[in-house]
């Protein structure tokens, strides 16, 4: 069948024009189901070389698959360079503006006091104490007697006292966190590694002292407690929150329940220790007080104080939050304004 | 209390500066919280003398003054009209730059040269008016620094006192505070003058009738004195320490107050009745009129001074206005007495009356000071005033002081603090503060402890006194013994609302603070729609404001008017949350309060969309954010169903969701009336969730079930029902058809004429899966019919066929 090679050049020619001028997929794979598909015609071709004459069966066979190999590759490139003209032609239409917001709502904020609170428990968490908490509305003899306020004591004065109705009337909104101390040992006996998160009430309001605000208290009982471990733990702590570089002071204070008392400060932040409004030019300022629990306080609880030594810490979470923050005024921490807040 | 350094001079020779003493107060516990120099401004004022004096050729009101300075002449105009030539007055050189902060220049006033200034009190910011210039007292010698002639080349020193130490409200307090720290000496002026008068015992006769309230009562009689101002130096130092100069009587007994620590009352000793003092509480009330004027109830067992006929002061609070020294006083007695503490404290407090002497008797005034103090009143005020001293003196309650014995180890003071204290620093600090030491062997001393430090009764109050003389500073800094902490149930706690407000800031929430006290008056006005049981408030007896009335009984008050605050500033979209307490009577375990956490929303349902879908919240997100809270923290199922029990949500829009059976948190849409109590739009929705409750039960860990190993069948119900059925109460029977239905969920819900009034389409999905084998048409079928069975028989349902 000498007309069988010239017909395979002839649709080699054919389908290699047809593949050229297939303006999109559908013209491509249409030319390719006419030439070379299963049921194209250089395919039909290849599907008859069985019944040739011997002699022309290898030549035929050769060209043949050469012709559909030649189209296919064709057939590949066009395919390639149609969808990527598509594309292109595409792009501008179906193009994301990846800058649009995401279909969720943004994350909302802590409140800075809330996230003081849980940096300066995490602090002491890791240091090794576990969390207690206690009631915010108290007896009389937690907030104070146990504590070594006796009644009619002046210090008493140093914390203006909210009080609850009641029948017996030695309710109070505790002044301080410290009552847990006393909750704690009287349930358990040393070593005991506490820290108390809470809010605390004063009857007292102004630009630095709102009615109501929040407190941590830490208090450890061992055997061999002093006053250097207590020292050492809040210089760490100390540091852990306002930087590894901050300069502290330890100096001699009083607090009922501890003996000796300290109050610890720390260098200025906003000064640098050279001076300012907010250090009252001390260049320092008073971040907590401390001391080593007071021997009548363990009396209340039944601890032995020959036996037992520990010591007890507190600081205003208000103080430090404003302090890190640079809030000047208390009272914006109570405002919930979510423009202040989403500065957090 | 505030301090001239000047005076502390005169107790305490010290080689501390002023802000060295600051500095080493301050370190050893006494808190010097300010150093001011007095004398600032100053500099270029000089004292001087008008020479001659006329009046300026082109203006009325102004005056040509040559003034000298002792060696130059200047020539100064100034407005003012009070002076005279020959008055000694303050000039502020050229280069002066006032406390004002006005700065002295050469100026031509009107064609007339002025080189300086004449300066008035309120330029020197002496007073905070002034009507001319200031005119100083005649014998005033020109050309010296004015701070120098005002006494103001001084330091003021402002002491933070702590209530332990009532011994350092005085200048000698602060001087033996400053002694105990160097070792200098302290020494009390001279006090010695001649008694001239007659015996006291003439005068007045004293009784102590209550000797437990009163333990010393120290008297001092004067006669022939004329009641005039004190001298200058005196005035200007009560002023400067916050004490209204009034006569030298008065005066004197407050500088003593403010030199010594003890308080002390002038008496007229011709208005005491019967020349008699009585120290006595009276068994009945009565009412009496103290010297300021106002007439008070007196309560029985409030100890009072009395003279031969009734009370003429309050003991150690204040004195009456029937006694106190009048101008025409000749004749005074002074009190120097000791009064207990807490009776004094007692009686201040229930007159609301606070004095400089309260204060100091309420801290401890030393009592074996009341000899020298009314000594020193007397000859203190027998160096400016004439008068005649009575012989000798009254002192009843002398031989009840008696300084304290305390025991002390050294080996004590190195344990507690951590750091060596070697028995030789111990003893020279105690040297220091003037404690003798008694070695009673083995380690052990005896520390006696003299009157004026009421604070010190045991063996630690030494142990500090060691620590805080030898310096804090000292004490090294070593670490407790680390111990595995504890994992307790507040751990829990805290670790559990660290992860809800996690969920709920990924949710775009933002937190919230509020006070746990709410204002009484709304909470009583809208006590119906807010839920107020009055009889289980806990109440506040002493509120600062009506906003601290009551403690909050939810959540809710607070939440909702930060929405409205934030509303108002131009924020619709309001995403807030809040944990804290609430209050109530009847909450558990004799604690009123419990652990909530509130949440709260209006606006869009997600702010900043931009694909069309502004759409407002509703019931639906909020129910998105609550029940998925709870199951994020509590891992086990909860229920939700319909409530009227919470009256500040709208009817038909509330929710309970319970747990095991208890309800653990309850939303809905705030009911209107409270919207507009807080002038809110709406619709705002509410959540509250009571989290230690729901949180309570921790979840056991899960078993594991094996996975199906073969495909699920999917059936889709369309059926209409009466529109008050539901769905969700559906779906939970459907689940509970066949044990082959893993899952019922609503793909679609309508309502519309199609299908009748008061219905509602729902097309129920079920997801139909069997463990071990694959469904056969007559096992879906069948189930599938009982699904149907269910819908139609009950809940009224009607199948649709579409
Ligand atoms: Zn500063």
């Amino acid at each position: 069948m000498p007309g069988t090679s010239e017909q395979i050049t002839r649709l080699l020619e054919e389908g290699m024009a047809a593949i050229a001028s297939a303006r999109s997929e559908s013209d491509l794979l249409d030319a390719k189901g006419r030439f070379f598909g299963k049921k194209g015609a250089v395919s039909a071709i290849l599907k008859g070389v069985a019944s040739l004459p011997m002699e022309e069966r290898k030549a035929v066979g050769e060209l043949a698959n050469r012709a559909r190999a030649e189209l296919e590759s064709a057939f590949d490139a066009r395919l390639a360079g149609i969808r990527d003209q598509e594309r292109r032609r595409s792009e501008g239409r179906e193009r994301i503006d990846v800058t649009l917001p995401g279909r969720a709502p943004m994350p909302g904020h802590r409140h800075p006091v809330s996230q003081t609170m849980s940096d300066v428990l995490a602090a002491f968490r890791r240091l090794g104490f576990s969390v207690q908490c206690g009631p915010d509305v108290e007896t009389d003899y937690y907030n104070f007697e146990a504590l070594n306020f006796p009644p009619e004591h002046p210090a008493r004065d140093m914390q203006d006292t909210f009080y609850i109705e009641s029948g017996a009337g030695d309710l109070v909104l505790r002044t301080h966190t410290s009552p847990v101390q006393i909750r704690t040992m009287e349930r358990m006996k040393p070593p005991v590694r506490i820290v108390a998160p809470g809010t605390v009430y004063r009857s007292d309001s102004d630009i630095t002292h709102s009615p109501m605000f929040h407190q941590v208290e830490g208090l450890a009982v061992d055997r061999d407690i002093t006053m250097a471990d207590l020292k050492g733990l809040l210089t760490e702590f100390c540091r852990m929150t306002f930087g590894p570089a901050t300069p502290v002071r330890f100096r001699p204070s009083y607090f009922p329940f501890t003996e000796p008392s300290a109050e610890m400060d720390i260098q200025c932040v906003l000064c640098g220790g050279s001076g300012c409004r907010v250090c009252k030019d001390s260049g320092w300022l008073e971040i907590l007080g401390a001391g080593m629990v007071d021997p009548t306080v363990f009396g209340f609880v039944g601890y032995d104080p020959e036996e037992y030594a520990g010591f007890a810490f507190g600081m205003g979470i208000e103080r430090i939050a404003m302090l890190r923050h640079g809030i000047s005024d208390i009272r914006l921490l109570f405002e919930n304004d979510i423009r202040f807040l989403s500065q957090f | 209390m505030k301090i001239p350094y000047s005076w502390l001079k005169e107790f305490i020779d010290t080689r501390l500066s002023p802000s060295q003493a600051q500095e080493a107060l301050t370190m050893a516990g006494v808190e010097v919280s300010s150093c001011r120099f007095l004398g600032e401004g100053f500099d270029s004022v000089v004292t001087a003398r008008i020479l001659e004096m006329r009046p300026h050729p082109d203006a009325d009101r102004l005056s040509l003054c040559k003034v000298t300075d002792g060696s130059t002449t200047f020539g100064i105009v100034c407005g003012a009209k009070n002076m005279k030539a020959g008055d000694a007055v303050a000039l502020a050189k050229i280069g002066a730059r006032l406390p004002n902060g006005v700065e002295i220049k050469k100026a031509k006033i009107r064609g007339q040269a002025s080189e300086g200034m004449l300066c008035s009190e309120q330029e020197l910011k002496l007073a905070e008016s002034s009507p001319g210039i200031m005119i100083l007292p005649e014998d005033t010698a020109p050309g010296k620094p004015l701070a120098d002639a005002l006494g103001l080349s001084d330091w003021l020193l402002e002491v933070e006192i702590t209530p332990n130490r009532g011994d350092c409200l005085s200048v000698l307090g602060v001087a033996r505070e400053i002694a105990s720290i160097t070792g200098e000496k302290v020494v009390l002026p001279d006090v010695s003058f001649p008694e001239t008068g007659e015996p006291i015992a003439n005068l007045v006769r004293v009784d102590v009738s209550d000797p437990d309230l009163c333990p010393r009562y120290t008297a001092r009689a004067i006669t022939g004195v004329t009641i005039a101002p004190s001298p200058d130096w005196m005035r200007r130092r009560l002023t400067l320490c916050g004490i209204r100069p009034i006569n030298n009587i008065v005066d004197i007994t407050n500088y003593l107050l403010l030199e010594v620590g003890q308080p002390m009352h002038a008496f007229d000793l011709d208005r005491l009745r019967g020349g008699r003092i009585d120290v006595r509480a009276p068994k009945e009330p009565l009412t009496f009129t103290t010297l300021d004027g106002s007439e008070r109830t007196i309560e029985a067992g409030t100890l009072l001074i009395r003279d031969g006929e009734g009370p003429v002061a309050v003991a150690g609070v204040m004195g009456g206005a029937n006694s106190e020294v009048v101008d025409g006083t000749t004749r005074v007695v002074f009190e120097s007495a000791h009064f207990s503490p807490p009776s004094i404290r007692r009686t201040a407090k229930r007159l609301g009356l606070s004095s400089e002497s309260s204060y100091r008797f309420e801290r401890g005034v030393d009592p074996a000071g009341t000899v020298y103090a009314a000594d020193r009143a007397v000859s203190l005020l027998s160096r400016f005033a004439t008068l005649s001293v009575a012989k000798g003196l009254i002192d009843v309650g002398a031989g009840n002081v008696k300084p304290k014995t305390v025991p002390f180890r050294p080996e004590r003071a190195t344990r507690i603090m951590g750091r060596a204290y070697p028995p030789e620093a111990c003893r020279e600090i105690f040297a220091r503060l003037g404690f003798p030491v008694a070695d009673q062997g083995a380690g052990r001393w005896a520390v006696t402890v003299p009157t004026h430090r009421f604070d010190i009764e045991r063996e630690i109050d030494l142990v500090e006194e060691v620590a805080r003389l030898s310096g804090y500073d000292s004490i090294p800094t070593t670490y407790p013994e680390s111990k595995a902490p504890e994992f307790s149930g507040d751990d829990r706690f805290v670790d559990i609302q660290e992860r809800a407000f996690d969920f709920l800031r990924g949710r775009g929430f933002s937190q919230a603070v509020n006070f746990s006290f709410v204002g009484g008056r709304t909470w009583e006005r809208m006590g119906a729609f807010l839920g107020f049981d009055p009889a289980d408030a806990v109440r506040v007896v002493n509120p600062i404001s009506d906003d601290t009335t009551l403690m909050r009984p939810h959540l809710l008050t607070g939440l909702l008017s930060n929405a409205a605050d934030n509303v108002r500033r131009f924020i619709d979209d309001v995403r807030l949350y809040e944990g804290g307490k609430a209050f109530g009577k009847s909450y558990v375990e004799g604690q009123f309060e419990e652990a909530r956490l509130g949440v709260i929303l209006c606006g869009k349902r997600l702010p900043g969309d931009w694909s069309g879908a502004d759409a407002p919240a509703d019931f639906f997100d909020m129910k998105g954010v609550v029940e998925p809270l709870l199951l994020h923290l509590c891992a086990s199922p909860v229920h939700v169903v319909p409530t009227r029990l919470r009256p500040f949500f709208e009817e038909g829009k509330a929710a309970d969701i319970l747990r095991d059976g208890e309800v653990v948190a309850w939303f809905g849409a705030i009911r209107k009336e409270l919207l507009e109590e807080y002038a809110l739009a709406g619709p705002v929705f509410y959540g509250e969730i009571r989290l230690a409750k729901a949180t309570a039960a921790a979840a056991l860990p899960g078993r594991y079930a094996p996975l199906p190993k073969f495909p699920p069948v999917f059936r889709d119900v369309a059926c209409v029902f009466p529109f008050g059925v539901p769905v969700g109460d559906v779906l939970a029977m459907v689940r509970e058809v066949s044990p082959e239905v893993v899952e019922a969920g609503v793909f679609d819900i309508f309502t519309g004429e199609k299908i009748g009034d008061g219905n509602k389409s729902v097309g129920i999905r079920v997801k139909l899966q069997p463990l071990d084998r694959t469904l056969t048409e007559p096992e879906v079928h069948s189930i599938h019919s009982k699904i149907v069975n269910l819908l139609e028989n009950r809940f009224g349902g009607k199948i649709r066929t579409s």
